[in-house]
């Protein structure tokens, strides 16, 4: 997290750039073609400042989210991920967080064991097939 | 108050045999509700008698700032082995306080973060996330309770299993199930012999949903079936206070309870069996527990309340 851009970890505020990044990416998505910085900034309304529009679009960019391409002195910009694959780097972001701190987790992701397993596959391999469909 | 001051701390070891027991004689529902209540009962007791023991002994410190009648030999005389007692009972407090601290901070942060993931998507009840990673849970947010589950995870398995994928995080959220876990895991913090609790609940609660599940799609092999599918194919849950399908608990005693009869819902255990025995030692342990620690409160204030000077 670039906290010099965000003004500290300042939650509300936080929380405000979560829901511009999901504005930003869906103003992308309603764009014909590549766009510029600008170009979004008039399609996202609600008076937000271009610098803050360049912050999240490279906050984006960095989260694969979107592309950029050089056209002759400014950057135009495409989305990669939509909303739903942005909400997935985020959710997978707070899992892997969770799983690197917690030792509870070892206990977990141990939870099935080789020999679970192999007791799994056999309960599976004897419940009685019922009409997949 | 005396040595009753100490039972509190002890007394949660008369749930072990019920926490053992539970899960294959009682319905998860019970059970889960009845190692709650005796799991906070007894955390609760256990963390007063640590602070009643905690003023006597900070009374003895040089240079604290409760008053000087609270170090009279008369209040030290309440409490057995008060010197040592008392001190140690101080760093015990405060730990007890920190872990359950982190504990809850822990919960509501990663709640908030995974609200805050799915910011920008529809309002809809089921977020379906373009992942290969499978996973699912039910992520409770008061009026707006959510399933999110990864495009790997429905992948692997067919539609009738997704169903019971979905009656089981439903389950989990209608029934706010991490109320319960959140509060054994908050005990078992408060007092190290509730371990037993905490990973019987853990337990018991996907139990739960799993029979609540059976019941909503009409077929316990299709659960066993779709528990199994996932636990294969997931990794573990990042968290044991988010609960998801296939990760709580030994997976296979999920799937094996599912193959088996459906547990009976509405029935005591006769105390002349070994989990009626198990569970009225256990309600015995808590209520002494309740008991001792009311005593030992109510002693203690009459016995300071004499000894300040007014």
């Amino acid at each position: 997290m670039d906290v010099q851009n965000t003004g500290g970890a300042d939650p509300s505020r936080r929380r405000a750039q979560g829901e511009l990044e999901a504005q930003v990416l869906s103003a992308l998505g309603r764009a014909p073609g590549p766009v510029t910085a600008g170009w979004v900034q008039e399609h996202i309304g609600g008076g937000i400042a271009y610098t803050t529009v360049m912050t999240i679009l490279t906050r984006l960019q960095a989260k694969g989210a979107v592309a950029r391409e050089r056209v002759g002195r400014s950057f135009q910009w495409t989305p990669v991920a939509d909303e739903a694959g942005l909400a997935a780097w985020r959710m997978r972001r707070v899992l892997d967080a969770e799983s690197d701190r917690q030792a509870v987790l070892a206990s977990f992701v141990t939870t099935l064991s080789p020999r679970d397993e192999q007791l799994l596959r056999e309960l599976l391999a004897q419940a009685p097939e019922d009409g997949e469909d | 108050m005396g040595v009753f001051v100490f039972l509190p701390l002890v007394l949660p070891l008369t749930a072990w045999p019920v926490a053992r027991l539970a899960e294959q004689h009682l319905h998860p529902r019970t059970a889960t509700w009845l190692l709650t209540g005796v799991a906070a009962v007894l955390a609760v007791c256990s963390t007063l008698c640590l602070a009643l023991l905690m003023v006597v002994g900070t009374a003895q410190l040089p240079g604290n700032p409760l008053p000087d009648g609270w170090s009279d030999p008369e209040v030290r005389e309440a409490v057995p082995y008060d010197e040592v007692a008392g001190k140690a009972a101080i760093p015990a407090l405060l730990a007890v306080i920190t872990s359950c601290w982190s504990a809850a901070w822990r919960h509501r942060r990663v709640r908030k973060a995974s609200g805050r993931a799915l910011r920008g998507l529809p309002t809809r009840s089921v977020a379906v996330l373009p992942d290969g990673m499978p996973y699912a849970y039910a992520l409770p947010g008061g009026r707006r309770d959510r399933i999110v589950v990864s495009t790997g995870m429905l992948a692997a398995l067919s539609s009738r299993e997704r169903r019971a994928l979905f009656a089981h995080e439903r389950a989990h959220l209608a029934g706010q199930h991490h109320r319960f876990l959140l509060a054994v895991q908050l005990a078992a913090r408060a007092n190290p012999f509730l371990r037993p609790l905490r990973s019987a609940v853990t337990y018991t609660a996907e139990r739960w949903a799993d029979e609540d599940a059976a019941r909503a799609v009409g077929s316990r092999r299709t659960v066993a079936v779709a528990i199994g599918r996932a636990a294969l194919i997931s990794r573990g849950s990042p968290l044991a206070t988010l609960a998801s399908l296939a990760a709580a608990g030994p997976v296979p005693r999920r799937v094996a309870a599912l193959l088996g009869p459906a547990p009976h819902a509405h029935r005591w255990p006769s105390l002349f069996t070994a989990v009626g025995l198990a569970t009225w030692g256990a309600a015995a342990g808590t209520t002494v527990s309740a008991l001792s620690s009311a005593n030992s409160a109510v002693t203690l204030f009459f016995i300071l309340h004499a000894a300040t000077p007014l």
